[in-house]
């Protein structure tokens, strides 16, 4: 079972390729799903929006499997309300 | 019949650097770069903060206040450009020269700024009306327009738009209707006006900025620096620069073009092996002749190692024995007038025999290991020299230059 969370990156996964979402687990990697750059980049802005968070460019080279992405957004989601001002601007 | 040779005798440069040629080449000199926090926007709305923008600029030292309000800020760096390289040439258009005087611009964007200020207006502000001279402003070939007009140049005026190569296009189309007697003048470049919010904000989603400066070829690289400004050439018969005694910067000898058919944004090696030969081919060039090239260097991890590749692919052993440099370090990236002020560069390091340094370089990259004149300016007799330009989409453009002798 996948918490919410992974549920929503899935999802996000799954829009971003257009492909379906069983095709997708937290081990896929993302090289193995067709991300190329601009994938990747669009991926963030969909989890930016929908999470209310600013993924650091730096983060997002070590970005390898699915489950990278969850454990990332889940990190800058607790950051974020333990620290709301640090969800705005970025690095 | 045998095609003509073309002259460089005119240029005209605002960039970071300085807002005219001799203060920019005073900057690429020093290796003093024009790269600082950006003065023009709300940079708590920003993951970056840094820029290449021109400093201190003020419209009204350079236009009419009724000129000035046709004029978005991309076409005002073309006007000032255009102007200062025709004076500099020497060239009087008098009327039988006028019709036979090409304008070529490149860029990327347009009158970006203009129509960002517009969109604010109308879904922010609810305003419900859009400035009447929203689209003279904004369309990418005003700034054709206003030089042809503002010169009384009615030749062949055009603006072409190949993203981050479109001002080396330019240069190159120019050069090839002088040569084949389409033109007995162009003034050929282009400008780039990119700092407003709208525009920088899908920069910033690119995540390919960097967050300090730029660094071209280092180790630590961490992306490119957007800038501004503009950038014209004068090209003329290189017979009739003879003639009337003009200075002669360089000859343009040649230019080369391709396509990657590859990617809207990744880099490829083949695409640009396939210019840089195609320019020296076209410029009757071998390998071992060129001594130096203006890489298009973005900064970006992936540019410099794929451009590395590309030289030594393109060089073979020669590579080794190239200097080759990249002044986005100095400038940033000025988009669609990056391929212009790389071609000015290309031009005064010839005519000066001095090549201007890839500044902020901190430590050699195994991945870009060309002789990449780190930090210093290099004094040095170039004899030819490519100018590269390799735009998202993967259109390449590169302009190769000559020595001679004055």
């Amino acid at each position: 079972m996948m918490d919410e969370n992974s549920e929503k990156v899935v999802s996000a996964i799954a829009s971003v390729k257009h492909i379906p979402r069983e095709m997708i687990s937290l081990d896929s990697s993302l090289e193995g799903l067709g991300f190329d750059s601009l994938d990747r980049i669009t991926l963030l802005f969909e989890l930016e929006k929908q999470f209310n968070i600013s993924v650091p460019d730096d983060a997002v080279p070590a970005l390898r499997v699915v489950r990278d992405v969850v454990e990332g957004v889940a990190r800058l989601v607790a950051n974020a309300s333990l620290h709301p001002a640090a969800s705005e601007g970025g690095p | 019949m045998s095609k003509r040779r073309v002259a460089i005798t005119g240029l005209g440069v605002i960039c970071a650097l300085g807002s005219h040629t001799a203060a920019v080449w005073d900057s690429l000199r020093a290796g003093r770069c024009g790269i600082a926090r950006m003065d023009s926007v709300d940079l708590s709305k920003l993951r970056f903060q840094n820029g290449a923008q021109v400093h201190g600029y003020d419209a009204g030292k350079h236009f009419e206040p009724k000129q000035a309000d046709l004029l978005d800020r991309f076409a005002q760096f073309a006007l000032i450009a255009a102007r200062e390289a025709l004076r500099d040439s020497g060239i009087t258009l008098g009327a039988g020269l006028r019709e036979q005087t090409a304008i070529v611009t490149g860029s990327c964007m347009g009158g970006q700024s203009t129509q960002d200020t517009a969109f604010v207006e109308l879904y922010q502000r609810d305003l419900g009306r859009v400035h009447p001279l929203s689209i003279p402003r904004t369309m990418a070939s005003a700034a054709a327009s206003q030089i042809s007009m503002e010169l009384g140049a009615t030749g062949p005026a055009y603006t072409i738009s190949t993203a981050c190569a479109s001002s080396s296009h330019a240069i190159g189309q120019a050069f090839w209707m002088i040569r084949q007697g389409a033109a007995e003048i162009a003034i050929a470049g282009g400008s780039e006006a990119p700092f407003s919010m709208g525009l920088l904000k899908a920069w910033e989603a690119m995540r390919i900025i960097s967050p300090d400066t730029c660094r071209p070829f280092s180790k630590d690289r961490r992306g490119l620096i957007l800038g501004e400004g503009g950038a014209m050439l004068v090209l003329e018969p290189l017979d009739a620069a003879r003639a009337r005694g003009a200075r002669i910067y360089a000859e343009l000898a040649g230019f080369g073009m391709s396509s990657d058919a590859h990617h809207i944004t990744q880099p490829s090696v083949d695409g640009p092996v396939r210019a840089m030969r195609a320019a020296l081919r076209d410029a009757g060039l071998l390998p071992e002749q060129v001594g130096y090239i203006n890489a298009h260097g973005t900064g970006t991890p992936a540019n410099d190692s794929i451009e590395t590749l590309a030289i030594r692919a393109a060089f073979g052993a020669h590579a080794g024995r190239l200097a080759v440099s990249s002044t986005k370090s100095l400038h940033g990236h000025a988009l669609g007038a990056a391929g212009a002020l790389e071609a000015v560069c290309t031009a005064l390091a010839i005519r000066e025999g001095l090549i201007p340094p890839t500044a902020n370089f901190n430590a050699p990259d195994p991945e870009c290991d060309l002789d990449v004149v780190p930090n210093l300016a290099r004094p040095a007799h170039v004899e030819c020299a490519l100018s590269n330009s390799f735009a998202f989409g993967g259109l390449n453009a590169v302009l190769a230059f000559r020595a001679h002798p004055n």
